[in-house]
């Protein structure tokens, strides 16, 4: 009877909520409207003193959150429990996702708080209303597991798992599903553990059979638990890469390569770059042919060109038959260093000098024209200023000497970078200065008759 | 570049705005982020213990930010306040505060005042009770432009008119035949055909079209005033810059100045590494032609280069020593005003006079875009280009349909790629690529789970500030709720959210450097209300952007009031709103010489005011260092005291507003008086027209004032009562009794219902927060199984009557499980003396005074700080209100003030 007044009040009060968050012509809601409207006093009744002492409260507390001071934020804590008493239904029930959000802040900084306070506190908040009961127990095991106790972990997932309100709503089921992959990652754990105990027992031992039984029925349970989740769109990079680890280890190489196919290319999920590295791994591993490494790395490229593994792209399309392919590499090379965060990478440099002389010497002065034809405007400024020639000479000479060859190259010898370097003088890099001088006027697609 | 090798597990959903079936997986807690999932076993195993010493806390020297420089000569006004416009009406408005025009006059159609709450100025109909409040009180204003058209037509003074003219109408005449009546007041009043004819043919002109046009113009301008207070976005960005020196105890703080903000000041400051900043001479200035709205400066390639945006101006300089002292030609750079959705590059068109400038003067090129800050390239590559380039044009929103005209622009990772942001979310486009192309890199929407109503204040490209901490690809983007973090190379999904609970507009945002080396990265973030928070950003190489500890609030203006002296309400007034006034700068820097880092925060307002404060870091944060100490030095308030001097020197602002004045009143006031007026009134109105001191004969025969009635002492009186109870010691009997008396028959079991039920559950909380382990295990693995759980080996005799007390008003669906927990809770009596107690019980135990002996070492440490920081912030009668509360049975925290409490509790 009481519980169907609550909905009943819900359900009216739900419109009111509407009008708690503020909003403008344009659709925007304004939090902090509401602080001023309180200052408005005329006409009408003031919010009730339970309200106000309620409102004060929480305001404490966050501001004592902010200023660190978790004591005293422990102490309007312990007042701020009787909003669990409101007469406004809305507010009430409101209340306890903002507790535990709050009380675990508090408890999870607090320096007299312990893991066993936590837990009650956890346990005492997942069974005031309903609706917090999964959000809670996910957290909570999430907290366990950070302080390295899985076993409890373990357990509370478990419960969650199995709990169930009213009927099953897709939230719910999101919520169970994620669960049940932290819990697939815990029995990970457990397996991993037993795999490493596992290598170091001979085969022909006893113990090696019950150990082995045993991590097969680990992995059973593990695949349930983590298959579910990861068909759902999202990122789940831990239980992927563990779910793959499982199933390679016991052969099943086509379900890993499916797990990993679909996690890069569903179109539903977000572009993750880790996908396509995992599953770029994965081929590795499997020892795939190049064609299809280039084509995974393919899409790689496209979605992140600055990433560390474009110079292993770069590399496989250097090493490959096919002339595309070899322009494709200098274009990677390229678009690598386009990148404000690579402009030291001396790999890349390095790997550009090289490339751009054998280019160059393979008759492909077109290739590098279309390249540098979108960068001429910007590259000089952006990579071979006179500042940046004083600043790499100054902290990294072998850098310095690749792109002042990559300069000299592509900007001719009137270069400002290039004429930096090759005036320095230093006993170690004369040779190499001399050798960067001698290709720069041999290979230079800057033409000196115009 | 690195990615991080394994991101945060998220729900990916598309959708709009507040999808309320997807759950959300941030959970907004500040501690979820430092989880980290344990990657290989044998590490996790090893560190188990959280790690947190990582917590950060910079620590205020002041209570609040000191001014840095005197007040600016020019007067300051708030103008109009959220508190002008906004209405609460009686009952059925208590819950839709509304923007009326006029605050006096309660609004009769609620429709009106809704629809200009929901902002729709399209809305024609005016407001009429208020409309006409406004023509009688401001008719001057309401007609003189009407009047001044008709002027021809009417004769004001003088004798008769013996013009030919037909058309020309003696004003006297009309009010002599008014006769002193008001034309609304009495219908039976007479009207002579002289105003008959006036009132028919003026009646359409002067009533209908004054009142709709007048209307339709205030209603634009509530409408536009309206939404200025709601977010005046006009200074996103922040217009206070420091541009560093050549040493790090010198720089240069680059702000507007005057009425207009037009006046562009270079003001040269020292932070020595022990005291407070100081001005050094006096600011260096350019008068520029509009209000600066936004200012940026940034190192590239080891130059220092500023940017200034104005409403359509843009301008990019290099600063030079030379401009602290002495006075620059204006300098001017034009960008045509472009319709919104065009953003656009910007150069400069004319640069300034060489032979003013000095040599390093000269302005470089810039992209920039209208609508959006001038924020110097952090990639020193863009040509200096003579003209305007267009580089995006889209006359719709991003995601959905926002009316909002705001659009914002920033560098990204790549030199070539900008971002372009507005209210619905943020796109990655290609300068040189084919247009309309781009990637969102932010969508308003499911996709960060965003809430109904969320809108995008800010965006700001992260990378730029030091290549060796975060990612170089980080975008922060605000909005009024949460503040997302988005790697460029995984867009739509935020690689973290945290919800910032800002009570005002962020609109601005800086990244610094890392303190230390090794050490997160802080990201202030200011609201324009002067709210400010600090963030500690960490997350390089394989891993993936996190929160490293809780965010911290730091003190705002209005925090230093308590420094100023005490002054007489009026001018106490000014001072408070002048404290108050909105941000609209922000600017920090750490100065890298100094052996513990230093903060130094400087906060421009709108008032033209600039504040400072200093943060450090401490070196070592012990556990229970977050006391916050600072108090106020006699430097600091002599140094507001100088300055208050100077603002109450700065004559005050003239009234935004003044009493309506009566123009026809004087015409009136030559004719005839009614007779019959009493006497005491005319007094009055002469004493006042006069502006003479009124005197009691003015007054007249006033009715005398009844005294007012004496305070009866009968049986009504609780407090005497209540005062001799306590006074003979028999308070709590005389509770009881009242108790009984004035609880009304229905209500009382319901709210005493409640208490109890909250107090059960929290005393079972507290309990077991100390004594649980000493039986049973810290949870309860099976709930549904009471039987199965071990029993505390001696049954207490206490206990039955406790579990009464609790369960009586426990609904009986909740009365197993907490009997469950009482069941397992050893009460103190019966706790068997020297049980071991686990390790990690006794630092809890330790904190509880009444229960010394129980511990292996005896120690009974009492926390001395509550006290003190409860003093500290709360005022006594605050504390005392909220400590009154139905927990409070249960709620001393280990004050040590009650001997006999039977479970000491810890945590709350």
């Amino acid at each position: 009877m009481s519980d169907f007044s609550e909905e009943l009040i819900r359900s009216k009060t739900e419109d009111d909520k509407e009008e708690s968050c503020v909003f403008s012509g344009t659709g925007m809601s304004f939090p902090w409207l509401q602080k001023h409207i309180g200052t408005v006093e005329t006409g009408g009744k003031k919010e009730k003193d339970f309200a106000q002492t309620t409102s004060a409260c929480l305001g404490f507390i966050q501001e004592a959150l902010l200023k660190h001071q978790w004591q005293q934020a422990a102490d309007y804590m312990h007042s701020y429990f009787q909003i669990l008493e409101d007469s406004d239904s809305h507010k009430r029930q409101a209340a306890p996702e903002i507790i535990w959000k709050l009380g675990s802040e508090i408890l999870f900084y607090h320096p007299k708080s312990s893991v066993e306070t936590f837990n009650t506190f956890a346990d005492r908040m997942k069974n005031i209303g309903v609706m917090n009961y999964l959000k809670i127990s996910l957290q909570h095991a999430l907290y366990l597991l950070h302080h390295g106790m899985l076993e409890d972990a373990n357990r509370n997932l478990s419960h969650a798992e199995t709990w169930r309100y009213g009927e099953k709503s897709s939230s719910q089921e999101v919520l169970i599903n994620l669960i049940q992959a932290y819990k697939g990652l815990l029995q990970y754990y457990t397996w991993s553990k037993k795999k490493m105990e596992l290598s170091t027992l001979d085969e022909d031992d006893y113990a090696y059979n019950t150990a082995s039984q045993n991590m097969f029925d680990h992995s059973w349970k593990t695949s349930v638990n983590l298959r579910a989740l990861i068909q759902t769109p999202g990122v789940w990079d831990p239980f992927v890469k563990s779910y793959v680890e499982m199933l390679e280890f016991y052969g099943d190489q086509d379900g890993a390569r499916e797990v990993l196919t679909n996690y890069a290319y569903d179109e539903k999920f977000p572009s993750n770059p880790n996908a396509h590295i995992y599953l770029y791994n994965f081929l590795k591993r499997e020892k795939a042919p190049r064609e299809k490494l280039i084509s995974v790395l393919k899409i790689l490229y496209q979605i992140v060109p600055s990433h560390k593994l474009m110079l292993e792209f770069h590399r496989l399309l250097r090493k490959s038959e096919k002339e595309d392919h070899h322009k494709l590499g200098l274009e990677v090379l390229f678009g690598v260093l386009d990148f404000a965060g690579c402009t030291k990478n001396i790999t890349a440099w390095k790997y550009l000098a090289k490339y751009l002389r054998q280019t160059l010497m393979g008759n492909h002065l077109a290739w590098v024209q279309e390249e540098w034809k979108t960068r001429k405007n910007w590259w000089p400024s952006f990579h071979f200023s006179s500042f940046w020639a004083k600043s790499d000479w100054k902290e990294d000479k072998a850098l310095a000497c690749e792109k002042a060859l990559v300069a000299g190259i592509l900007l001719g010898k009137g270069c400002r970078y290039f004429r930096f370097i090759s005036k320095q003088d230093d006993q170690v890099l004369r040779k190499k200065i001399k050798q960067i001088k001698k290709s720069v006027k041999k290979h230079s697609v800057v033409n000196p008759g115009l | 570049m690195d990615f991080p090798s394994s991101l945060r597990p998220t729900l990916f959903m598309t959708g709009p705005l507040g999808l309320s079936n997807v759950p959300d997986m941030s959970f907004m807690c500040s501690w979820r982020d430092t989880l980290t999932l344990p990657e290989s076993l044998p590490k996790n195993s090893e560190n188990g213990a959280p790690h947190l010493s990582t917590v950060l806390l910079w620590e205020p020297e002041t209570p609040g930010p000191l001014p840095l420089l005197p007040p600016g000569p020019d007067p300051w006004d708030p103008g109009v306040t959220a508190q002008d416009l906004l209405f609460r009406g009686g009952f059925p408005f208590r819950r839709k505060p509304q923007a009326v025009l006029d605050v006096t006059e309660q609004v009769s159609n609620p429709t009106v005042g809704s629809a200009v709450w929901r902002g729709l100025c399209t809305v024609t109909r005016p407001p009429f009770p208020q409309l006409s409040r406004f023509l009688w009180d401001h008719g001057d204003i309401a007609f003189a432009p009407l009047g001044k058209l008709m002027l021809e037509n009417f004769k004001l003074e003088g004798a008769r008119s013996r013009s030919k003219k037909k058309t020309v109408v003696s004003v006297k005449r009309l009010l002599q035949d008014l006769g002193g009546h008001q034309p609304w007041g009495c219908p039976w009043a007479f009207l002579s055909f002289r105003q008959r004819r006036f009132s028919i043919l003026g009646g359409p002109v002067l009533g209908k079209s004054v009142a709709s046009l007048l209307g339709e113009l205030l209603y634009e301008e509530l409408a536009t005033r309206w939404e200025q207070l709601l977010l005046d976005d006009a200074f996103t960005g922040g217009a206070l810059a420091w541009v560093p020196g050549r040493t790090a105890q010198v720089g240069q703080l680059v702000y507007p100045v005057g009425g207009a903000l037009d006046k562009l000041c270079f003001q040269e400051v020292s932070l020595t590494p022990g005291g407070d900043p100081q001005a050094l001479g006096d600011p260096g200035h350019i008068q520029l032609r509009g209000p600066v709205r936004q200012v940026v400066t940034r190192t590239v390639q080891g130059e220092s280069l500023l940017a200034v945006r104005s409403d359509y101006h843009c301008a990019l300089w290099k600063p030079s020593p030379a401009w602290g002292a002495g006075c620059l030609q204006p300098f001017r750079s034009r960008l045509s005003v472009d319709p919104p959705g065009w953003v656009m590059p910007l150069s400069c068109e004319n640069p300034p006079p060489l032979e003013t400038a000095p040599q390093n003067h000269s302005p470089c090129s810039l992209r920039n875009v209208s609508w959006a800050p001038p924020r110097p390239s952090p990639h020193p590559c863009w040509p200096v280009s003579p003209r305007l380039q267009q580089v995006y044009k889209d006359p719709e929103t991003l995601v959905f349909c926002d009316p909002s005209p705001w659009r914002w622009a920033d560098f990204t990772a790549h030199p070539r790629v900008l971002t372009v942001g507005d209210r619905t979310g943020v796109k990655m486009i290609d300068a040189q690529g084919p247009p309309g192309c781009g990637l969102l890199l932010f969508r308003g929407g499911a996709e960060a789970s965003c809430q109904k109503g969320e809108r995008v204040l800010l965006t700001q490209y992260l990378g730029e500030c030091s290549p060796e901490s975060l990612h170089p690809t980080l975008h922060l983007i605000c909005t009024q709720f949460s503040l997302y973090l988005v790697d460029e190379r995984l867009p739509l999904v935020p690689m973290l959210k945290w919800n910032h609970d800002l009570p005002s507009a962020p609109l601005w945002a800086q990244l610094l450097p890392p303190p230390r080396p090794g050490c997160p990265q802080p990201l202030l973030l200011g609201g324009q209300g002067g709210h400010l928070q600090l963030l500690h950003l960490t997350g390089e190489g394989a891993s993936a952007p996190r929160l490293a500890g809780p965010p911290q609030s730091l003190p705002s203006s209005s925090d230093s009031l308590s420094a100023f002296p005490l002054l007489e309400p009026k001018s106490q007034w000014r001072l408070q709103e002048r404290l108050k006034a909105p941000t609209i700068g922000l600017a920090a820097t750490i100065p890298s010489s100094a052996s513990e880092p230093v903060l130094s925060l400087f906060q421009l307002s709108v008032a033209g005011d600039v504040f400072y404060q200093r943060l450090h870091l401490p070196a070592d944060p012990g556990p229970n260092s977050c006391a916050s100490t600072a108090s106020w030095t006699p430097q600091a308030t002599a140094c507001c005291s100088r300055w208050l001097k100077a603002l109450l020197k700065v004559p005050p602002a003239p009234p935004v507003w003044a009493a309506p004045t009566f123009s026809h009143r004087r015409l009136l006031g030559r004719m005839e008086q009614r007779e019959v007026e009493p006497k005491g009134p005319e007094a009055l109105r002469a004493a006042m027209a006069e502006g003479r001191l009124l005197r009691r004969r003015d007054l007249g025969s006033l009715p005398s004032a009844e005294p007012p009635p004496t305070p009866e002492p009968g049986p009504e009186d609780e407090l005497s009562t209540r005062l001799e109870a306590a006074w003979e010691g028999q308070l709590a009997t005389w509770w009881e009794r009242q108790q009984g008396r004035s609880s009304g028959p229905g209500r009382q079991p319901k709210r005493r219902k409640r208490r109890t039920q909250l107090s059960s559950t929290f005393s079972s909380l507290s309990g077991r927060l100390d004594l649980s382990d000493a039986t049973s295990p810290p949870h309860s693995p099976d709930r549904a199984s009471p039987e199965a759980r071990p029993r505390p080996p001696v049954t207490p005799p206490s206990q039955e009557s406790t579990q009464e007390l609790w369960a009586r008003d426990v609904p009986s669906e909740r009365q197993q499980t907490l009997r469950d927990y009482m069941a397992r809770l050893p009460l103190q009596g019966d706790t068997p003396q020297g049980v071991s107690l686990p390790l990690s019980q006794t630092s809890s135990i330790r904190a509880t005074p009444s229960r010394p002996q129980t511990l292996p070492d005896g120690t009974a440490e009492l926390p001395p700080r509550r006290n003190t920081l409860r003093g500290a912030t709360v005022s006594s009668s605050q504390t005392s209100s909220i400590r009154a509360t139905p927990s409070r049975q249960q709620a001393p925290v280990l004050s040590g003030s009650q001997p006999h409490r039977k479970k000491p509790r810890m945590g709350f």
